[in-house]
């Protein structure tokens, strides 16, 4: 069902007006509250008065994952502290988290967005949905959550890391929905099989995301559970999960665009691209109060269309992603850059920045190899101790990335050395 | 006492080939070899003639190597021997992280080389108890 028919199915004209009237607003706030905005937009001889609407767009400064970085933790908030009602954080670039912060009125449209998504994949108040994403800083869990009971469902917040547990309790409560990452879900399929309990369960619905993946997943998903499965996606620097989503024509993802404004830029002109052109994907949004951005790079590829879809909504869609325009690796739902891995491995006397991430998918679950070479300084002869060490490494490594990762030890002067930009990552994941 | 010489290798097909190759182009001669592995990697143990020389030689060619002392004791060629050889050292309180052997000397008895926690106690017990200990100039050309 169409949840918000009367924002979802708007006439392009309404969502344009709509959207410059939010823009001006949110300019003029942003302007007024926020002084790294101001500071750039006197630099570049704007003033709101100048964004008369979504034509005038292009005309505002872009922001990066950096400027969080630059401002950590709350230096591009545009509301004072006491009205800020939750925080979420993910892991960054070298070390430091990127932060992002809510009103209330901010969770309340976060709710909304999901409800629309979940109301969009079938999924109702009769409805028992497992939230199978990590609960915590990460947006993934929260976000369902709240959007789950807005809509009215019965949520059961599982959170991830007890596929047995969560097994158990499908089949015993019925759940008729699950959201979780897609490799996930196959996994969990897989165990079913297994089991042979593949026929005791009861899910209609599933909604994936936090991860790139391809139709040929989603196909498998759909026949091994027989259910329908739908894309979500999200960024917490824009809100987290239900900026976007797919319907059941699976024919692009749905932007929320009276929140969201998408645009799609070339990478190295940062000009627009034409419609259906892929290039970097670019969000400005218009309705955020805490942590309002403009014209944020994602640095995800894909490209848009504004055609009307069969669905019925009016929405933009974007395309399935087609890569990233930076070194970022989405391993089992989380943001890694191998410059984490380099910093962490710094911090460690023993070992020397030379290391190389081999990432691989082994049943359906992402695996996350990382291979230091062994100095001749601290090579000691003695097993127990080579031991040791690779486990003092795994676990730097797993408190720096909020991932379990496997540490090997390789001879020295064997990894490439950085000539120029040097190979860090061998992703043997087949995305087809 | 002798001196050994420990090489990092990775558990893979040809890793250990990589270690005797530069032995061989430097005429060096192995009087002992043993590899302890681990899923992932091993640790190359070796005896030669010429110790100094061929631990430059490795660290130049890329291996973490080093080099350590380690007692290597002459056995006779017969049941017991080195049963009795064990027993001492455990009479003694020590213990044995790893042990190895050259087994053929050209004639010669054959030697058991030794880690344990105290190398000097290890080496005045047995030749105490009448063991002969070996040194490294026993083992060169």
């Amino acid at each position: 069902m169409i949840w918000n028919e009367a924002k979802e199915c708007m006439s392009r004209d309404e969502i344009t007006n709509l959207q410059s009237a939010r823009l001006r607003k949110m300019v003029d706030r942003v302007y007024h509250s926020v002084e790294f905005y101001r500071k750039k937009m006197q630099q570049m001889g704007i003033e709101p008065g100048d964004i008369k609407g979504v034509e005038d767009l292009h005309k505002l400064p872009f922001t990066t994952k950096n400027d969080l970085r630059d401002n950590y933790p709350f230096g591009l908030f545009a509301v004072p502290q006491s009205e800020i009602v939750r925080i979420h954080a993910s892991s960054g670039t070298t070390g430091k988290a990127t932060v992002v912060g809510y009103t209330r009125r901010d969770i309340e449209i976060w709710s909304e967005c999901v409800a629309r998504v979940l109301a969009m994949d079938g999924v109702g108040p009769q409805d028992k949905i497992q939230v199978a994403y990590g609960y915590g800083l990460f947006t993934g869990g929260l976000g369902l959550h709240y959007g789950a009971e807005n809509l009215g469902a019965t949520v059961i917040p599982m959170s991830t890391g007890n596929t047995q547990k969560l097994i158990t309790m499908m089949q015993d409560f019925g759940a008729t929905a699950i959201a979780c990452t897609p490799s996930y879900l196959l996994h969990i399929a897989e165990t079913l099989e297994e089991a042979g309990q593949i026929g005791n369960i009861k899910l209609k619905a599933a909604i994936c995301g936090a991860e790139p993946w391809t139709e040929n997943m989603r196909k498998e998903i759909e026949a091994k559970l027989n259910l329908k499965a739908y894309d979500i996606y999200g960024l917490s620097e824009i809100m987290g999960p239900g900026v976007a989503a797919d319907c059941e024509y699976h024919n692009g993802l749905h932007v929320y665009e009276d929140h969201f404004i998408p645009e799609i830029i070339n990478t190295e002109t940062l000009e627009p691209c034409k419609e259906g052109e892929i290039g970097e994907l670019v969000f400005t949004t218009i309705t955020k109060e805490a942590l309002p951005l403009f014209r944020y790079r994602t640095r995800d590829l894909t490209s848009i269309s504004y055609d009307k879809c069969e669905c019925g909504r009016t929405l933009a869609r974007i395309s399935r992603f087609k890569g990233r325009s930076d070194d970022m690796l989405i391993i089992r739902g989380v943001n890694v850059f191998p410059s984490q891995v380099e910093a962490a491995l710094l911090e460690i006397s023993e070992t020397s920045p030379h290391y190389m991430l081999i990432v691989d998918r082994v049943n359906n679950l992402d695996i996350l190899e990382v291979q230091v070479e062994v100095e001749e300084s601290f090579f000691s002869d003695e097993i127990r101790q080579l031991e040791s060490l690779t486990k003092k490494i795994a676990h730097v490594l797993q408190s720096a990335l909020g991932l379990s990762v496997k540490v090997t030890l390789v001879e020295p002067k064997t990894i490439q050395r950085s000539e120029g930009k040097a190979k860090r990552v061998i992703d043997k994941r087949k995305l087809v | 006492m002798i001196k050994q010489l420990s090489v990092f290798v990775q558990n893979e097909i040809g890793s250990l080939a990589g270690v005797t190759t530069v032995l061989k182009d430097n005429n060096i001669n192995l009087r002992a070899i043993a590899s302890f592995d681990t899923p992932e990697f091993a640790i190359l143990r070796i005896v030669v003639d010429q110790p100094e020389k061929a631990k430059n030689l490795l660290s130049e060619n890329g291996f973490a190597v080093k080099m350590s002392e380690a007692v290597a004791v002459e056995l006779e060629d017969k049941p017991g021997e080195l049963h009795g050889m064990l027993q001492e050292i455990a009479l003694a309180n020590l213990g044995v992280n790893y042990i190895y052997s050259i087994v053929l000397r050209n004639g010669k008895a054959p030697l058991m080389i030794v880690n344990t926690d105290n190398l000097e106690k290890t080496a005045t017990v047995l030749k105490e108890k009448g063991y002969r200990v070996a040194e490294q100039g026993d083992l060169e050309a």
